[in-house]
């Protein structure tokens, strides 16, 4: 027999399970990157399934097909340009009409497709009981149940999709039909653009053309301009007719469709009393209990981090820096050894003892949240304190992993809708002090001055990110824009899933952080042995001995920290050969060094992780602004509080 | 009867209205983009939406619509236009 290879797509609403099924059908055949030259995430795998080699991608979860972001054209294209021999339209049962409306799109864009009509368990729990024969003769497409997170019904969709791959889709699908007035321009566009060689269907074009649907406009006006002004002369017609823009007419006019598809098809007695989900959701986002969950559940969350990231750390640090001697006798103590142990080694030692045990629980703690639907509440919630710095409730996602590393907060905050957002967002998400900077605190001044000023820096940090944020949102060019956000039933989180989510963050973490870890301390160790340390630290003394008060050798450990923060700590000990900083340091001193290591400069990390978003310019003049401010607001400190201090 | 026609934030929380019309935000490009949005997401005109509560404090509205549960800005609900559903 002839293998074959076949290329299947997931496409479907965000949260409905596609990649519960994704993971189901892959195991650990899977790999996700980035789009061709787009920050959209693409997951992709593997599998072999009566001899033939699929290849599954995972499409992002998206509500229509329209060019509404960036999530939506990608997942168009593909389907249309690259053409999958089979897309699996993932359904959510329990919001049948809602998901239907993009089911239709699916079918205008003429692709071949069955239907995953999951959480039919969910359904069954609302009171909702779907006739699965006759949605399928409404759609004119095969549709199986399943139950996902169980992994009820896989298998059998997988043969579906490889019976109709094989058999070839029935031709009797369902035709969104619109109104007569509409139908009319559309068939007349339909016979106009036939003989484009457009990889869109015909029919598909005049409707996107009437909707005045930007990519497909352009895309006809470059073939045939003269189609585009008839659609334009049909699609006023149609307003002046309706007194609606033409795309609300088609909206409306398909969503008319999904709603008596979903009617005939399902039947709801809703249950006498409210589920356990339902009363969940009105505890967690009650005005008044709503608040103290919110925070419980967070600082729970981080007390576990810390209680876990600890004693993980100190553990780790043990079993590796006992291969020290090992190290020594292979490599010898000279400058070669030096280098190997102190630049290399030591750099991947500090990564894998001090950010990873902090990370890992993290993401799992923070995956769960969101799996479970608790983070979409927490946004709703959030949501007028984050618009006070022109953010929306979603941006107090990223802003909440920023506690953990700065990296993955940055990368996190590709959920916000426009450019201008996601940079105010991690803007004020480099501010937020993550798992390092909290050592610097409380292994500082929380252990020497006294916990309240470990506090109250907490505190003041907090207030510098809700300013700064608030200035830099006046400042930045553009509109605001309003949360528009799901919330899902809330669901037992799928323990797989987020433990594979929690891997690949990590994963990518890795390969961002590592490779900067190893070259910076590499060429610092370099320095160190070349005798340049006193060289910066004396350069750099007019800021750090005059203007903040500190020791001239704080120079030298603020340049460390910008590896990662929590470095500046470790060659404070080193330096001043002392883990007591009492005796070293003033309380005043260690108050303005924990200030300017909150802010001074993103680590080097999150600085490549910002080039990496939104460009080199960018990312310089975030991290530009944050020294000045840092030094200013040091040198400002040390003086006030020379007077209590 | 046809009810008075409000604003989706003039609804008490359990209060019903039937979309009129969406009015875009200022600035154009951007507004048209979440009227797209919101009718996507199923508020087109005609269709029945309840405000399920509102979060304190000027904050989101959660709105039940077409089965699905939706939280949506107080600026965005304002641009809403309901009539009022006769019980």
């Amino acid at each position: 027999m002839i293998k074959k290879k076949l290329v299947i797509a997931l496409a479907g609403n965000a949260n409905v399970g596609k990649s519960v099924i994704f993971n189901h059908l892959t195991g650990l055949h899977q790999h996700i990157g980035n789009w061709p030259g787009k920050t959209v995430e693409r997951a992709e795998g593997t599998l072999y399934f009566k001899g033939y080699t699929i290849d599954l991608v995972d499409l992002p979860g998206i509500y229509s097909l329209s060019t509404y972001s960036l999530e939506e054209s990608i997942s168009r294209r593909y389907i249309a340009v690259e053409r999958p021999d089979m897309v699996i339209n993932v359904v959510d049962a329990s919001v049948l009409e809602r998901n239907l409306f993009f089911t239709l799109q699916l079918l205008e864009l003429e692709s071949p497709m069955i239907i995953a009509l999951n959480q039919v368990d969910v359904a069954k729990r609302k009171g909702i009981e779907i006739d699965v024969n006759r949605l399928e003769e409404l759609l004119g497409v095969p549709v199986v149940p399943t139950v996902a997170v169980k992994g009820i019904g896989i298998f059998q969709l997988l043969e579906k999709a490889i019976e109709t791959i094989e058999k070839g889709q029935a031709e009797e699908r369902v035709k969104v039909k619109y109104g007569k007035e509409v139908e009319e321009r559309i068939s007349d566009l339909t016979k106009m653009v036939e003989n484009t060689r457009s990889q869109y269907p015909p029919r598909y074009l005049a409707i996107k053309l009437l909707e005045g649907d930007e990519e497909i406009v352009n895309e006809v006006e470059r073939m045939e301009p003269s189609i585009v002004q008839h659609a334009k002369k049909l699609a006023s017609e149609l307003e002046s007719i309706h007194g609606n823009s033409c795309s609300t007419i088609l909206t409306s006019e398909r969503y008319e469709v999904a709603g008596c598809i979903a009617r005939e098809a399902q039947k709801i007695i809703p249950p006498r009393r409210p589920t356990a989900e339902e009363r969940l959701h009105s505890i967690t986002t009650d005005k008044i209990v709503g608040y103290p969950i919110v925070a419980l559940t967070l600082l729970s969350m981080f007390y576990a981090i810390f209680v876990f990231g600890n004693s993980a750390s100190e553990t780790l640090s043990k079993i590796f820096y006992g291969t020290e001697p090992l190290f020594a006798k292979i490599f010898g103590t000279g400058i070669f050894g030096a280098l190997i142990w102190g630049g290399v080694i030591e750099g991947i030692i500090a990564g894998v003892t001090i950010a990873l045990p902090y990370i890992v629980p993290f993401y799992f703690l923070l995956y769960i949240l969101e799996d479970s639907g608790y983070l979409s509440r927490i946004a709703f919630l959030m949501d007028n304190v984050m618009h006070k710095m022109g953010l929306h409730g979603k941006a107090f996602i990223p802003l909440m992993l920023g506690f953990g590393c700065n990296v993955p907060a940055c990368l996190g905050c590709r959920i916000m809708e426009t450019e201008r957002e996601r940079l105010l967002a991690a803007f004020v998400t480099t501010l937020v002090p993550c798992a390092a900077r909290t050592v610097i605190i409380l292994g500082l001044v929380g252990q020497f001055v006294g916990i309240q000023w470990a506090f109250a820096l907490y505190a003041f940090d907090l207030i510098v990110i809700f300013a700064l944020g608030r200035i830099a949102f006046k400042i930045l060019p553009g509109e605001p824009t309003a949360l528009i956000m799901e919330m899902n039933d809330y669901k037992l989180p799928h323990l797989r899933t987020v433990l594979k989510q929690t891997w690949f963050r990590l994963a990518e973490f890795i390969k961002i952080a590592f490779p900067l870890i190893i070259v910076g301390s590499f060429s610092l160790k370099l320095a160190e042995i070349f005798g340049m340390l006193e060289k910066i630290a004396s350069f750099l003394s007019p800021v750090t001995v005059t203007w903040l008060g500190l020791p001239s050798i704080s120079g030298i450990t603020l340049i460390f920290g910008v590896m990662r923060k929590e470095l500046l700590l470790v060659m404070l000990a080193t330096l001043l050969r002392t883990t007591n900083f009492a005796e070293v340091l003033t309380p005043l001193q260690m108050v303005v060094l924990s200030l300017v290591a909150m802010f001074y400069i993103p680590c080097i990390a999150t600085i490549a992780t910002l080039i990496k978003e939104f460009g080199l310019k960018k990312a310089l003049s975030i991290t530009i602004f944050e020294i000045i401010f840092a030094i200013g607001l040091g040198g400002v400190a040390s003086r006030i509080l020379a007077m209590i201090l | 009867m046809e009810g008075p026609i409000v604003p989706l934030t003039m609804l008490r929380n359990g209060e019903a209205g039937i979309v009129v019309s969406i009015r875009s935000g200022h600035g154009g490009g951007r507004g048209c983009g979440f009227e797209r949005r919101l009718m996507d997401l199923g508020l087109t005109p005609g269709t029945k939406v309840t405000v399920v509560k509102s979060a304190p404090f000027h904050g989101p509205l959660e709105i039940l619509v077409r089965g699905s549960r939706l939280a949506l800005g107080r600026g965005m609900a304002e641009r809403i236009f309901v009539e009022i559903e006769k019980v």
